[in-house]
């Protein structure tokens, strides 16, 4: 019986005006979207190429045997997710500080297979549920199936069977239909991991889809006319697509507010500088003190800038390395001025960690950061009591074009970072060895260094982010099913 | 009989579930849209007041306007601090939701969404079912029994319908001004209230486009079911599709590269030029001019490309304005944020200013007695300035979508079986 049921709600919807409109809407929306899309992909790989060459360019012709500003050359690009064709990444922090940018984006949110399954299968997911028990209560057609031998369960679940089966029939033909022209694509070559998260996004939007069916089935089993179902099925959608989510990091934003970033910027610049005057001060109190000591021995070591130890806080740059080698060669000729060197580098040790000291008890940065990360929690979580939320969160996660992708790619570039600090002290220093003379303006020849390829995150550490989400899917889903099973049973179907 | 049939229609939607669950969705909206939006403009005072105390060269940057409670639209980007930078180059603050990377996941909820998405939804649901519903019903063929003109009817209904579906936006609207206006923040003139007037105005014709088009599909289908099936498609497409949509498919039309392409660019013009400075022999009597004319010339290239970029990016914004605004929502998005003074035209004539308050500030030019830069001055566009940089084409596609869709009611009702 419960076969008949299904086949006959499946019929019975296929058969109807909203599965064709759904059917062609979701085949031309979802195939042109993709068309666009992988070109939009082609040209993003167009640029992140010329991108690479610019930054190969730069660091293999103006590198300086300088640390600090051969750091300040690097910069590791992103190249676009390999899901892009189908979904929009969320640009990083580089993309809001230029002066020239898009406007468009802000005012219009661009279109992606995540606007396909939040906006249009949600909607035709309620469109095909909400008159499905109301509407056959209205047609006289639910009373007859009731005066069977069949129970109310078996009706229910064979609505919900039939119905989901027939709604997913746009929604995986369009969906292969994109894929397929994707694949046809020769830039684009997804990995057997790539092709497990599309597998596991898809399962994730079946779960979001069939929970909009559910809650419109739910409804349904509320309502006493198909006329009032449908409005009190979109105040719901209104409600958990369109408001919730977007208000949330608002409120969010009021209840846990973060200071200034400006005000953080300032403090943190009046720290630094405050600190510097400190070591500064302690450096200048250690060479009065070594001048009574030691003399015309120490005249002579300022003289050689003080062999690089700490002459930076005294000049404001480095020593030269001839004065550098100089203070070395003398230091081993006179013991006594080895003595001094030494102790003078103590001073200046000291001197560092007061400054480290009080660069570290800076509490803005953390501050901010602290907030920050409070407040995007709290936004996180407060907008999961829509399920648009946690699809987002789940798509986007399992795809690599959300937040946890972004912290991911920076952690990666840290990394990177500290592999390339690692490599140029290195190599300054093999080339200081080989030719003493070299100084910070030295150009140097970095074709060796480490290159910067941005790996995916593994899927499973996806996976572990994405399930809290996906299981708040699927409590949803049950929960609506409970409810709907709860209004079913106290149904009057005359 | 023009007045019976209004009056019925007015009667009827009042006291229909329809009428109460959509005013009290709107009301609902309008509300918590302006309480948020409120919240988030005092911030941004605060962030202003933060931005502008600096010591030295003093920033460009302009204070928040109290109409971005109810049109955010590229304020948060308007309002961040401009300061000349190192060769020519303009340094921009972050803005404070940059680190609550959550804002770029979600629409901003102001008063422009609620109507843009949400009323426009309530427009055609308000409108889905007036001629096939009376049809149904069999209220159609009774009325039309009588001597009553179809033209008559159909603008009895308009009239009456499209009455009734405004008045709960109004009362929400007035509330949630009278909150805003009573607040000690706000702070609104005389042009203010009237862009806020402008802005609502443009809102009522841009709802009574939707209702006419519910109207239309009304006119066109014998059943409501049909009908509401596809006012809901037509809306998805007209609200969603198209503008979002259209702005990715500007991009394959014009090439444009990233921002982060054009930073390494700079970069690499900066480097050439660092690298062309140390080969200047330092001794030489010629340096300094040597030395000027590579500073001249490296800032010479890099606002080549600044320019160059900009013209692309502006003929991109232009074609996606192009593609779109044949649909209500982009119009009317465009027209809304131009009227509250934070939208493109805006961006653009801010942008303009930056850039010549940076020559100002290069050319030491118009300095005080102390030698002291000038302070960065700007004004928001008036409403005639407005209505002058294309608000009144976006305007005037709006009233043409109302007519448009409007006679294709009247048209389809003419032909209308009733039976």
């Amino acid at each position: 019986m419960l076969i008949t049921i299904i086949a006959k709600e499946f019929l019975n919807n296929i058969l109807n005006l909203r599965f064709m409109i759904g059917l062609v809407l979701c085949i031309i929306v979802t195939v042109a979207c993709i068309m666009i899309l992988t070109h939009d992909y082609r040209q993003e790989m167009k640029d992140y190429n010329t991108r690479m060459n610019l930054q190969d360019e730069i660091l293999d012709n103006y590198a300086k045997a300088d640390r600090h500003r051969l750091l300040g050359m690097l910069r590791p690009q992103k190249p676009p997710e390999r899901f892009r064709p189908l979904i929009i990444g969320i640009p990083g922090n580089e993309d809001l500080g230029f002066f020239d940018y898009n406007p468009l984006p802000i005012l219009f949110p661009p279109l992606d297979f995540l606007f396909i399954v939040t906006i249009i299968m949600s909607l035709l997911a309620m469109l095909f549920s909400y008159d499905a028990i109301a509407g056959e209560r209205q047609s006289g057609t639910l009373r007859l199936v009731i005066s069977n031998s069949i129970s109310r369960t078996k009706v229910l679940f064979g609505k919900f069977i039939g119905g989901s089966a027939s709604l997913l029939i746009p929604f995986i033909l369009a969906l292969l239909v994109g894929i397929l022209y994707i694949n046809l694509n020769p830039n684009i070559q997804w990995d057997g991991s790539a092709w497990v998260e599309l597998a596991l996004l898809t399962a994730a939007s079946i779960t979001f889809i069939t929970l909009f069916y559910l809650l419109g089935l739910m409804v349904s089993t509320f309502s006493k006319y198909s006329a009032i179902s449908i409005l009190n099925c979109l105040f719901l959608w209104v409600m958990l697509i369109l408001v919730i989510p977007n208000v949330c990091p608002y409120i969010s934003a009021q209840f846990c507010r973060i200071p200034s970033i400006k005000q953080t910027e300032r403090q943190n610049r009046e720290i630094e500088i405050h600190s510097l005057e400190v070591a500064r001060e302690l450096m200048k109190e250690a060479s009065k003190k070594f001048k009574g000591q030691y003399g015309t021995l120490f005249s002579e070591f300022e003289s050689m800038e003080f062999g690089g130890i700490g002459t930076w806080l005294f000049l404001g740059r480095n020593a030269s390395s001839t004065h550098e080698k100089a203070a070395q060669q003398r230091a081993e000729a006179d013991p006594k001025f080895e003595a001094m060197m030494d102790a003078f580098s103590e001073e200046f040790e000291k001197a560092m960690e007061e400054l480290g000291r009080i660069r570290a008890a800076n509490p803005v940065e953390d501050d901010l950061h602290r907030k920050a990360v409070l407040q995007t929690k709290l936004a996180k979580n407060l907008a999961c009591i829509s399920a648009f939320a946690n699809f987002v969160y789940v798509a986007r996660d399992l795809t690599g074009t959300g937040l946890r992708s972004l912290k991911y790619f920076q952690q990666t570039k840290d990394e990177y970072d500290d592999q390339f600090r690692l490599y140029a002290e290195e190599k300054i220093s093999d080339a200081r060895e080989k030719n003493p003379a070299i100084d910070e303006e030295y150009y140097l020849d970095v074709r060796d260094r480490p290159r910067f390829v941005f790996k995916e995150e593994a899927l499973r550490g996806k996976l572990g982010a994405v399930l809290p989400y996906w299981g708040m899917l699927i409590l949803f889903n049950v929960v609506f099913f409970a409810a709907a099973f709860v209004g079913f049973m106290r149904y009057d179907v005359r | 009989m023009l007045k019976s049939i209004i009056r019925k229609e007015i009667l009827c939607n009042l006291l229909s579930y329809k009428f109460s669950i959509i005013t009290i969705l709107s009301t609902i909206l309008i509300l918590v849209s302006i309480f948020v939006m409120y919240g988030d403009y005092c911030l941004a005072l605060e962030n202003y007041e933060i931005l502008r105390s600096k010591s030295e060269n003093p920033p460009a940057v302009i204070p928040p306007i109290p109409l971005s409670i109810f049109a955010k639209g590229l304020e948060e980007n308007l309002c961040r601090s401009y300061e000349p930078g190192f060769v020519g180059s303009i340094d921009i603050s972050s803005t404070q939701k940059s680190v609550n990377k959550l804002f770029k996941l979600f629409t901003t909820p102001d008063l422009l969404y609620v109507i843009k998405v949400i009323l426009s939804l309530c427009a055609m649901l308000f409108a889905f079912d007036i001629i096939c519903g009376e049809k149904e019903i069999g209220t159609l063929r009774q009325s039309l029994s009588c001597s009553l003109k179809r033209p008559i009817l159909i603008i009895g209904e308009w009239v009456g319908g499209f009455t009734s579906f405004i008045l709960p936006f109004f009362i929400a609207v007035l509330l949630g001004t009278i909150f805003v206006t009573l607040s000690p923040m706000v702070d609104m003139n005389a042009q203010d209230w009237a862009k806020l007037g402008l802005f609502l105005l443009s809102g009522v014709i841009y709802l009574a486009a939707f209702f006419s088009l519910g109207l239309l599909i009304s006119c066109l289908t014998h059943r409501s079911s049909t009908s509401l099936v596809i006012s809901l498609f037509v809306w998805a497409i007209l609200v969603f599709l198209i503008p979002n949509l259209g702005n990715i498919l500007a991009r394959q039309f014009v090439q444009i590269p990233t921002a982060q392409q054009l930073e390494l660019k700079r970069g690499q013009i900066m480097n050439r030029a660092r690298f062309e400075y140390e080969r200047i022999p330092k001794t030489q009597p010629d340096f300094e001019k040597r030395e000027k004319a590579l500073r001249l010339r490296t800032i010479a290239e890099g606002d080549k490309l600044d320019e160059d970029y900009r013209n692309r990016l502006n003929k991109l914004v232009k074609v996606s304005q192009n593609i779109t605004r044949f649909s209500p929502a982009p119009a009317f998005t465009f027209l809304a944020t131009d009227i509250m003074g934070t939208g493109m035209a805006e961006e653009r004539r801010l942008k303009r200013a930056v850039l010549q308050y940076r020559k100002i500030l290069y050319t030491n030019e118009n300095r005080d007695e102390k030698g002291k830069p000038p302070i960065f001055n700007y004004q928001r566009s008036s409403v005639k300035e407005i209505l002058g940089q294309g608000g009144l084409s976006n305007c005037l596609i709006l009233i043409l979508l109302n007519i448009l869709f409007f006679t294709g009611a009247h048209l389809a009702f003419l032909r209308y079986d009733v039976r």
